[in-house]
C-alpha cells in the first residue's frame, strides 16, 4: 500500500512507515527540525517539527520527524495551530540558549524574532538537550561514551560521573551532529591530542607514517580496522597514512610522476 | 504448604483453615498502614504481642489473644488504630502507655475503654466499631474490603476470605474469552488515571499475534497525594497477584511484572512473600491448578521518579533503560514490553479483577454511574479532618466525601477547593462540590481522576500558591527529555513565583494561558500534556485571586509571604513581650504590659510572632 499524504495543499504518495517529514520533503514543504538526523533514529525530543495531523480520532499535534505514516492522512504544516506551536517551542528554546547563532538563524528562517521569555533554565554552552549526540554515539558509533545525567531542568549530556570518558574514541560524531554548536573537537598540536569539548575526553591522534600530519584519533583508526572483515598487511599499513599520502602512493603505483599529482 | 493440583483443592484447603480457626480467643489487629506505622504502630504491635505472651507464660495458660499486624484501616489521621475482635472494638490514637489497660480491660476483661473510642466531632457521640463511625458509613469497600482485617503475610488468611476463588473459577469454568467478557460487562475503567476501558485493552492484547505477551501491574504511584495503591499492596498483596494471574490467563501472557517504587519497601517485601507463597501453593508456576496455563510474576523496583509511572516509561524501566517516556505511535497492547503485546494496568484495577470474576461483571456494574462503574479508592489529604484512604462508589458527590467521610475541614474552617489527580490534576472549587466522582465529570471541570489523590484546601489557602507548588513539583519531576515540558513547566513556575512574591505584572495571566496551552499541546508524554491543569483550573475558578496578587500586590488568602501585613491589635495584646523576643529582625517594639507595635519597614513577614503569640493578638491583614 502506498498511502497518500496531503500536506497543506500538496498531495504526495510515500512508502508505508515513512515519516511526515519525509513526505513533506517530497512535497517541497519545509519543516524546521533540530533533533532530527536522517541517519539516526528520531526521538522527537526538541518538539520543533510539530504539525497538525488530521486522523480518525480528530486533530492532534504530532512530531513530523518520527510520526509514521500507515494510511492516507492529511497534515497541516502552515495552519495556525501548528505554526503557533512551532513558534512557541522556538521561543522556549531561544530563552534557554540565547547565545546560539545556529538557533537564532533557524528562528529567523521561521520568522521568529526573539523570545518574550526570560532565561530560567541554564544550558551548558547553549545545549538544547536534543540528544542527537547521545543517539549517534550509541547507535552509529556503538560506544555510548555519553548519556544524560540529571533530570528536569538539571538534565545535561555528560560522560559517566562527569569525568573524561574512557570509552570515548574522540571520533567527533557528536560534534558533527550537534545542531547548536555545543560540542566541539579541539586539536592540541603540542601534545598531538584531540579533545571532545565539553566532555573533556582526550585521545592521542594518529600521526601519518609518511608526512607526520595529524590524522584521526588512534581509537577511531583501531575501530575502523576492527569493523572491516578483510585485514591484510597492506590495509593495515594504508590505515596508518593520511589520505593525501595514500593518494600520492596510489598515483606512484600507477606510474604517474610527482608533478602530475594534482595539488 | 501443599501444592494445589485441581480447582477443588482450594475449597478443601479453605475448609481445613476454617476448621483450624474455630477457637474463641480474641484477635487483636494492630494497624501497620503507612499513617499508623509513621506513628510507631510497629512498636505498639510488638508491645501488645509481648504482653499477651508474657502473661500467658507467667500464668502458664494459653495465650488469651492472637495479635496480628494488618494493613491500612484508612483512618490514618486518627492512628495508631487497634481493633479487637470479636466485637471489632476500634481504638484510635493508641499509645504504648495504653497497652496495659487495653490488655487488662478489653482483651482479658471484654470491657470497653471509652477514652480510646472514636468520638464524632459534631455530635460528641462515641462509636464502638467501624460500622458506627461516619467515616466508614458512606464508603463501599471492595478493593479495600479485607485490608485491615487480614494478615497480609499469610496466604491462609487470604484464602479464608475467599481468596483465589476468582482464579479457581476462571481456570476451572471459564475460557480466556469468557474472562474478558466478564470484565467488559463490569464496565471497569483503568484506575491509573486515563480511565481507559480495561476490557478493550485486554481484548486487543488477546487478539494481537505474538510469541510472548506480558501483563504489568503499575505500582509506581508517583502522585504525592495518593497512597491507596500502597495500602492495597501492603494490606492485601495476594489480591493484586490473583488479579494479575487472571489477567495473564485472559490475554494469554506467560509472565507478569509488578513495577513498584523502591520507597515502598513494605509493599515490595509483602509482594515478594506473597509471590513465594503463591508459587508454593500452586497458584503460580507451571500448569496452574491442572489447567495447563503457566504463569510467573517478577517484581521490578523503580527508582521512584514521578515520570516513571507513565506507561512508556514503566516499560523503558522494565527493559533496563532509564525510566523516561518514549515517543509512541502504536499502542502498548500491540507493541509494549520488548516490543510484545502488553497489558499495563495499575494496582487498583488489578485488585478489582478477582472480585469481578468471582461475583460476575454485572455485580460491579450495578455500582457507580453510567460512564464510571464500580468504586474508586481515594486518598484524602491536606486540611481535612479524617485524612486517610477511603473507597467510595463512583458517583458519590465530592461534598459527601469532604463533609461526611472526611469529617469536614480541620479547625472548623471552610473548604475552598480540592485538588484531584495530584500535582498534574486540577483544582475543583467548593462551589462545584456537587460533582460526582466520575472520570468524565472530573475531566469536564478541567481536572483528572488521576490515581485518586484528593488534596483539600481550606479557606486560608492561596490558590495561586497552590498552582505554583504544583508547577514546582512538575518542573522538578519532568524528566527533561522534551523541550515543551522541561522549558514550559519552568517558565510557568517562574511566572507563578513572581506573582506569589509580589512581582506579578499585567499580562502574566495571559502569558500563563499561552504557555499552558503550548506545553499541553506539544509535550511528548502525559506529564507535560497535563502540566497545564493546575494553572488552567486555578485561573478558571480563581482568576480574582490572580488579579489581586498582580494588581494590588496582596494575597487575599494571606498565605504568600510579603503580600500581607502582620499587625498587633490593641485589646488582645497583653504586652507579654514574647513576640518582640522572638522577632529575628527586631521589628517589634513595646514595653512590658504595654501594646506592642510592628515596624512594617523592618518586618520580613517571617511569621515568627504570629506563631508565638498566645493571645491571638497578631492578625494577618
Amino acid at each position: 500500500m502506498v498511502p497518500a499524504v496531503r500536506i497543506d495543499d500538496v498531495t504526495v504518495n510515500v512508502k508505508e512507515g515513512r515519516s511526515i517529514l519525509d513526505a513533506a520533503k517530497m512535497a517541497g514543504i519545509w519543516i524546521p527540525t533540530l533533533c532530527h538526523n536522517p541517519a539516526l533514529k528520531s526521538e522527537g525530543t526538541c518538539r520543533l517539527c510539530v504539525v497538525e495531523a488530521v486522523g480518525e480520532e480528530g486533530r492532534s499535534l504530532v512530531t513530523a520527524c518520527n510520526y509514521p505514516i500507515h494510511q492516507d492522512i492529511a497534515v497541516s504544516v502552515a495552519g495556525d495551530r501548528a505554526t503557533r506551536a512551532r513558534e512557541g517551542v522556538m521561543k522556549l528554546l531561544l530563552a534557554r540558549s540565547p547565545e546560539s547563532e545556529e538557533l537564532k538563524d533557524l528562528a529567523k528562517k521561521m520568522g521568529v524574532n526573539g523570545t518574550p521569555y526570560p532565561s530560567v533554565t541554564e544550558s551548558q554552552r547553549s545545549c538544547i538537550l536534543c540528544g542527537l549526540c547521545v543517539v549517534v554515539c550509541e547507535e552509529a558509533i556503538g560506544v555510548s561514551a555519553i548519556g544524560f545525567a540529571g533530570k528536569s531542568v538539571n538534565r545535561t549530556v555528560a560522560a559517566p560521573f562527569r569525568q573524561p570518558s574512557e570509552d570515548c574514541i574522540a571520533c567527533g560524531a557528536c560534534a558533527a551532529v550537534c545542531p547548536v554548536g555545543t560540542i566541539q573537537v579541539r586539536i592540541y598540536e603540542e601534545t598531538g591530542e584531540a579533545e571532545i569539548s565539553p566532555f573533556k575526553s582526550r585521545k592521542k591522534l594518529l600521526v601519518c607514517n609518511e608526512c607526520g600530519k595529524n590524522m584521526v584519533a588512534e581509537p577511531v583508526a583501531a575501530q575502523m580496522i576492527d569493523r572491516v572483515d578483510f585485514n591484510w598487511d597492506e590495509f593495515r599499513d594504508l590505515a596508518r597514512i593520511c589520505p593525501d599520502c595514500r593518494r600520492k602512493r596510489a598515483a606512484k603505483s600507477l606510474g604517474y610522476v610527482d608533478g602530475l599529482v594534482s595539488r | 504448604m501443599t501444592k494445589m493440583q485441581r480447582p477443588q483443592d482450594v475449597d478443601l484447603w479453605r475448609k481445613t483453615i476454617e476448621e483450624k480457626k474455630k477457637s474463641n480467643i480474641k484477635t487483636v489487629r494492630v494497624c501497620a498502614g503507612a499513617g499508623c506505622s509513621a506513628k510507631d504502630s510497629t512498636d505498639l504491635y510488638g508491645l501488645i504481642s509481648n504482653t499477651v505472651k508474657e502473661d500467658a507464660a507467667s500464668t502458664g495458660s494459653d495465650e488469651s489473644a492472637e495479635v496480628i499486624s494488618v494493613g491500612c484501616h484508612g483512618l490514618c489521621a486518627m492512628g495508631p488504630i487497634v481493633v479487637i475482635q470479636p466485637d471489632d472494638v476500634l481504638y484510635h490514637g493508641v499509645q504504648e502507655s495504653d497497652v496495659e489497660e487495653i490488655y487488662r480491660e478489653t482483651i482479658v476483661g471484654s470491657r470497653i475503654i471509652d477514652r480510646l473510642l472514636y468520638e464524632d466531632p459534631k455530635t460528641n457521640e462515641k462509636a464502638q466499631n467501624e460500622e458506627s463511625i461516619p467515616f466508614y458509613q458512606s464508603q463501599k469497600r471492595i478493593v479495600l474490603s479485607e485490608i485491615g482485617k487480614i494478615d497480609p503475610k499469610e496466604i491462609e488468611a487470604y484464602i479464608l476470605t475467599g481468596g483465589y476463588r476468582g482464579l479457581t473459577k476462571a481456570l476451572g469454568e471459564m475460557s480466556p474469552v469468557d474472562v474478558v467478557d466478564e470484565v467488559e460487562k463490569s464496565g471497569l475503567r483503568g484506575r491509573g488515571g486515563a480511565g481507559f476501558s480495561t476490557a478493550r485493552k485486554w481484548r486487543s492484547c488477546r487478539l494481537a499475534n505474538a510469541d510472548d505477551k506480558y501483563v504489568i501491574c503499575n505500582g509506581d504511584e508517583g502522585d504525592p497525594d495518593a497512597h491507596s495503591d500502597r495500602a492495597i499492596m501492603e494490606g492485601n498483596p495476594h489480591l493484586v497477584i490473583e488479579g494479575l494471574i487472571i489477567g495473564g490467563y485472559a490475554v494469554g501472557a506467560g509472565r507478569g511484572y509488578i513495577y513498584v517504587r523502591n520507597e515502598y519497601t513494605v509493599a515490595v517485601e509483602y509482594l515478594n512473600n506473597a509471590i513465594k507463597q503463591a508459587n508454593e501453593s500452586g497458584f503460580l508456576g507451571e500448569d496452574i491448578l491442572g489447567s495447563g496455563f503457566s504463569f510467573d510474576i517478577k517484581i521490578s523496583r523503580g527508582g521512584g521518579a514521578f515520570v516513571s509511572g507513565e506507561s512508556t516509561a514503566v516499560i523503558a524501566s522494565l527493559e533496563g533503560y532509564a525510566g523516561e517516556p518514549r515517543a509512541r505511535f502504536t499502542r502498548t497492547v500491540e507493541n509494549g514490553l520488548r516490543g510484545m503485546p502488553t497489558v499495563l494496568n495499575n494496582v487498583e484495577t488489578w485488585a478489582n479483577i478477582p472480585h469481578i470474576v468471582n461475583n460476575g461483571g454485572d455485580w460491579l456494574s450495578k455500582v457507580g454511574t453510567d460512564g464510571s462503574k464500580g468504586t474508586k479508592a481515594l486518598s484524602l489529604e491536606g486540611d481535612i479532618r479524617n485524612a486517610g484512604v477511603v473507597e467510595v462508589p463512583m458517583g458519590t458527590p465530592l461534598r459527601q466525601i469532604v463533609d461526611e467521610i472526611g469529617g469536614g475541614i480541620k479547625n472548623d474552617r471552610e473548604c475552598k477547593a480540592v485538588r484531584t489527580g495530584g500535582p498534574s490534576g486540577g483544582c475543583i472549587p467548593a462551589t462545584k462540590f456537587d460533582i460526582p466522582v466520575d472520570f468524565d465529570e472530573f475531566t469536564r471541570l478541567g481536572s483528572t481522576m488521576g490515581s485518586g489523590g484528593m488534596l483539600v484546601f481550606d479557606e486560608d489557602s492561596c490558590m495561586v500558591n497552590a498552582a505554583r507548588a504544583s508547577l514546582e513539583f512538575l518542573r522538578d519531576e519532568s524528566c527533561g527529555k522534551c523541550t515543551s515540558c522541561r522549558e514550559g513547566t519552568a517558565q510557568m513556575h517562574h511566572i507563578l513565583s513572581r506573582i506569589t512574591t509580589g512581582d506579578g505584572t499585567e499580562g502574566d495571566v495571559e502569558a500563563l494561558l499561552e504557555l499552558a496551552s503550548l506545553t499541553a499541546d506539544t509535550s511528548l508524554c502525559a506529564l507535560g500534556q497535563t502540566a497545564a491543569n493546575p494553572v488552567l483550573s486555578t485561573i478558571e475558578h480563581f482568576r480574582d485571586e490572580y488579579q489581586t496578587h498582580i494588581a494590588e500586590k496582596r494575597c487575599p488568602a494571606k498565605e504568600c509571604k510579603g503580600m500581607f501585613l502582620f499587625k498587633i491589635i490593641a485589646p488582645a495584646c497583653t504586652g507579654c513581650t514574647v513576640c518582640a523576643r522572638n522577632c529575628p529582625v527586631d521589628a517589634i517594639a513595646g514595653e512590658r504590659k504595654q501594646l506592642h507595635v510592628i515596624d512594617q519597614d523592618i518586618c520580613t513577614s517571617c511569621g515568627a510572632c504570629y506563631e508565638k503569640c498566645r493571645f491571638d493578638a497578631i492578625l494577618k491583614v
